[in-house]
């Protein structure tokens, strides 16, 4: 009993000590003290903040001057580098003269028409899948084996079916689209929260209430990322078929510069496919970004 | 029971000693307004060597917070922490941790993680790989050494962070809520093995957890922390021999102590 | 602990996946058969295995696809190579993602293709062309996910390294990059796939030299839907190799990592 009232101090007497105590770490040579850096006065603040923003600038610009000084000096002929003044004024005479106006609504309206025929079909596709396993088991090995043939890989197969037409890039667009889009719909449905639908089971939810109140709802998210790349993958194909096979739009913009070796032409014309892709895209993602709203978000992988 | 004093009289810094001096840590808000978080305020502790110390509190009380200071991750507070008789700056392979999550490296197998602590130790390699057989033996894995994280148990992954916090011999070992993140009757089974182990290797430990029996069944001191602002409330001497038995009733009244702290506070 | 596969497979269901592509080849066959349409397009399967055939029999089928795989693997590999440095100094270095993040951003929005009539300008239609075009379409999913890779490394083990002292080398070599693997490895992933695509673009477009792009277009030009059949099947065949193999090393690494495959 007495070794109850042994304080805590002398408790290694009751365990019997080894005659060498264990060697322990010495302590480690001191650094000297870190110091923390104070917090910047106002001034310190700014200047830092512009000195930040200010950074990602650096690189373009001083491309930008590379550019302009070797087109001065003649380093590279004007065919192989055109200066950038002409490039700009190659720009701005497409836009007052309204050609730009007419192939990029030229582009506009295939791509619109091939998304939608693309993504209408994509998600009619991934929900049908999706909700049934049935359908899924038959359609989705062909389906599968499908996607592994790029989408140029169908562009000489349809074009044999259907010309140079319109129809053709339609067809061709549609086809980008669909991909993403019903890969996205299936895992959407697939993936329905198995803990929301264990309360609509508890709560007696009918068969098409789960459907439209718990699936439906959830699914509407990695839908919509679906639809943005379906997009994205949409407006790439459409450059590709437009320099390859027609007589308007950006991409033949880009074509017809390069044959004429008028490199302003084609560079006036990439920034302008740059620039409508980029805005749209963000036009995605400011949506996509408001459906996600408290969830953990996943942003569809562009790249 | 006697709350000991914080700074006994007469305090020789033993060479292993851990000694914690007027520790304050404020947090200040960033959104632009001056409320100020007093996370730690004017904390004062000494440990003797071979000592098992628990901390006990509610979340927020800067239980964490100080462990993390004592490891050095965190440099910004006033105060000293001084082992023995020297300050410490920043981290040491003489502190050593185990994290409530683990933190095994998922691409290196149970022994190599092991080995992880003595990456930087001024040790032959022979000897390293007799430390790391030891310490694994010691966690009683010793059947698991090519496994990966993923392969084995929360519990186990724990022993394993525990072979890697003692696997180079620190003067003290920190312990952040270890068996928080462990089902209750794995929890039951480690606080024993963390006592064998402890009287094993006589290493100071300090011990973090917002469970108070735990903190009962494995401190000889158990500091009751109260936040708003952090500071110690008291600190319960736990005189019972080792093993110690939950249902023994000076247990349990030691216990119903601590935990009245936290009834009135609540 | 790793999760156990749940599905169970009934084992009639496998053969479910089959019926709608055997319907189709009976329907084509069908079709061709009994000359349901008088198009020259219409094929019959027969002779697209005849051409098959002489094709491989003749070496041209090798000489394509050998042409247009060895632009692929060199374009891949120079890709991933530059990539690989582009990503680790994005990621490691908070001033170089300052100054070229940015703007690299801006570039990878910009459709690869959109760059080939410049290329062509600069490059010529041959094969550096090819090589050029096919490195920017590998170095671009290489660099993101390498830069990702390691801008994620969890912060909780880098702590671990800072306790146990691990020296800048240490906690690059010894934290950073394995914690980042299973992400650059995805990266070298999509680079494969999408310089596989990239190929066959490239060849569309800089029509020049051997390939089975080239093939294609043949069959296309000369109106023998054949060939053009040939010629997807063996594109598609290649494509689901790169990805399987590509997929299979993917699932290796994520194993070692203890991460569950979806």
């Amino acid at each position: 009993m007495s070794r109850a009232h042994a304080t805590a101090r002398h408790l290694h007497k009751d365990v019997p000590h080894s005659s060498a105590s264990i060697e322990r770490m010495p302590a480690f040579p001191a650094r000297p003290a870190r110091r923390v850096r104070a917090t910047l006065n106002t001034a310190g603040k700014w200047r830092a903040r512009l000195g930040n923003s200010a950074l990602p600038w650096l690189l373009p610009l001083t491309l930008l001057g590379l550019w302009y000084v070797g087109t001065e000096r003649g380093w590279l002929s004007e065919q192989v580098l055109p200066p950038p003044a002409f490039v700009y004024q190659t720009l701005s005479d497409l836009i007052t003269s309204g050609d730009l106006w007419m192939n990029a609504s030229a582009s506009l309206q295939r791509v619109l028409v091939g998304f939608v025929l693309g993504a209408g079909l994509g998600m009619a596709l991934g929900l049908a899948m999706g909700l049934s396993k049935t359908i899924e088991d038959y359609v989705f090995p062909t389906f599968n084996a499908l996607v592994q043939i790029p989408v140029l890989g169908w562009l000489p197969f349809a074009l044999l079916l259907f010309g140079i037409g319109e129809p053709l890039k339609y067809v061709l667009i549609a086809h980008a689209a669909l991909i993403p889009v019903t890969l996205c719909t299936l895992q959407a449905f697939r993936q329905a929260p198995k803990g929301l639908l264990e309360v609509g089971a508890a709560y007696g939810f009918s068969r098409r209430q789960i459907v439209t109140d718990i699936v439906i709802p959830s699914a509407i998210p990695p839908i919509f990322t679906g639809l943005r790349l379906g997009f994205t993958k949409a407006w790439l194909s459409l450059v590709v078929v437009e320099l390859l096979a027609s007589s308007e739009g950006l991409g033949y913009l880009i074509a017809y510069g390069r044959q004429l070796f008028q490199l302003d032409l084609v560079m006036a014309a990439v920034v302008v496919v740059g620039a409508v892709g980029l805005l749209i895209d963000r036009g995605f993602e400011a949506v996509e970004r408001r459906l996600n709203r408290g969830r953990p978000v996943t942003l569809g992988r562009l790249q | 029971m006697s709350n000991a004093l914080n700074h006994s009289p007469g305090y020789v810094p033993h060479k292993n000693g851990l000694r914690l001096e007027n520790i304050s840590k404020r947090f200040v808000s960033t959104a632009g307004d001056d409320t100020q978080l007093q996370v730690l305020d004017n904390v004062q502790l000494d440990i003797e060597p071979g000592e098992f110390i628990t901390i006990v509190g509610a979340s927020g009380c800067g239980k964490s917070t100080l462990l993390r200071l004592i490891l050095g991750l965190d440099e910004d507070y006033d105060g000293r922490i001084l082992l023995g008789e020297t300050p410490i700056h920043g981290t040491g392979l003489e502190r050593g941790i185990v994290f409530q999550d683990h933190r095994l490296f998922p691409w290196l197998t149970v022994e190599q993680n092991v080995a992880v602590g003595l990456k930087n130790a001024p040790l032959s390699a022979a000897q390293k790989r007799e430390a790391v057989t030891e310490h694994i033996k010691l966690v009683g894995l010793q059947d698991f050494v090519a496994s990966y994280p993923h392969q084995i148990s929360g519990g186990m992954a724990q022993r394993v962070a525990i072979a890697r916090g003692l696997v180079n011999r620190p003067s003290v070992l920190l312990l952040d809520e270890p068996f928080g993140a462990l089902d209750a009757l794995t929890r039951t089974r480690l606080q024993r093995e963390l006592q064998h182990i402890w009287q094993h290797e006589k290493i100071t430990m300090v011990h973090v957890t917002h469970d108070v029996d735990e903190a009962v069944y494995l401190g000889d001191r158990v500091v009751v922390m109260q936040p708003n602002p952090g500071r110690i409330r008291r600190i319960v001497d736990i005189d019972l021999p080792r093993p110690r038995n939950r249902s023994d009733a000076r247990f349990i009244a030691l216990r119903d102590d601590v935990l009245s702290d936290f009834a009135e506070l609540s | 602990m790793s999760a156990l596969a749940s599905t169970y497979k009934g084992s009639n269901k496998r053969y479910r996946g089959w019926v709608l592509p055997i319907l189709g080849m009976a329907v084509w066959w069908l079709a061709a058969n009994q000359g349901w349409s008088t198009s020259g397009l219409l094929v019959s399967p027969h002779k697209v295995a005849e051409t098959a055939w002489s094709q491989v029999a003749s070496g041209q089928f090798w000489r394509a696809i050998s042409a247009s795989l060895a632009r692929n693997l060199s374009g891949f590999f120079i890709g991933t190579g530059l990539g690989l440095i582009l990503g680790c100094l994005l990621g490691f270095s908070r001033l170089f993602e300052r100054l070229v993040g940015p703007s690299f951003n801006t570039f990878k929005q910009i459709s690869l293709f959109a760059w080939i009539p410049l290329i062509s300008v600069w490059f010529g239609l041959g094969d550096v062309a090819k090589v050029v075009f096919l490195s920017l379409a590998a170095l671009v999913p290489v660099v993101v996910n390498t830069c990702d890779g390691i801008r994620n490394v969890p912060g909780n083990l880098l702590e671990v390294a800072r306790v146990y002292r691990f020296t800048r080398w240490q906690t690059v070599i010894g934290v950073m990059l394995p914690a980042a693997l299973p992400s650059i490895f995805t990266g070298i992933y999509l680079g494969l796939v999408y310089s596989w695509l990239a190929t066959i673009g490239a060849e569309y477009l800089l029509v020049s030299g051997d390939g089975i792009g080239n093939t294609l277009i043949d069959g296309s030009e000369h109106f023998m839907m054949d060939l053009v059949l040939f010629g997807m099947v063996v594109i598609g065949l290649v494509g689901w190799a790169l990805n399987t193999l590509a997929r299979k090393v993917e699932r290796r690494i994520q194993r070692l990592y203890g991460i569950t495959p979806r």
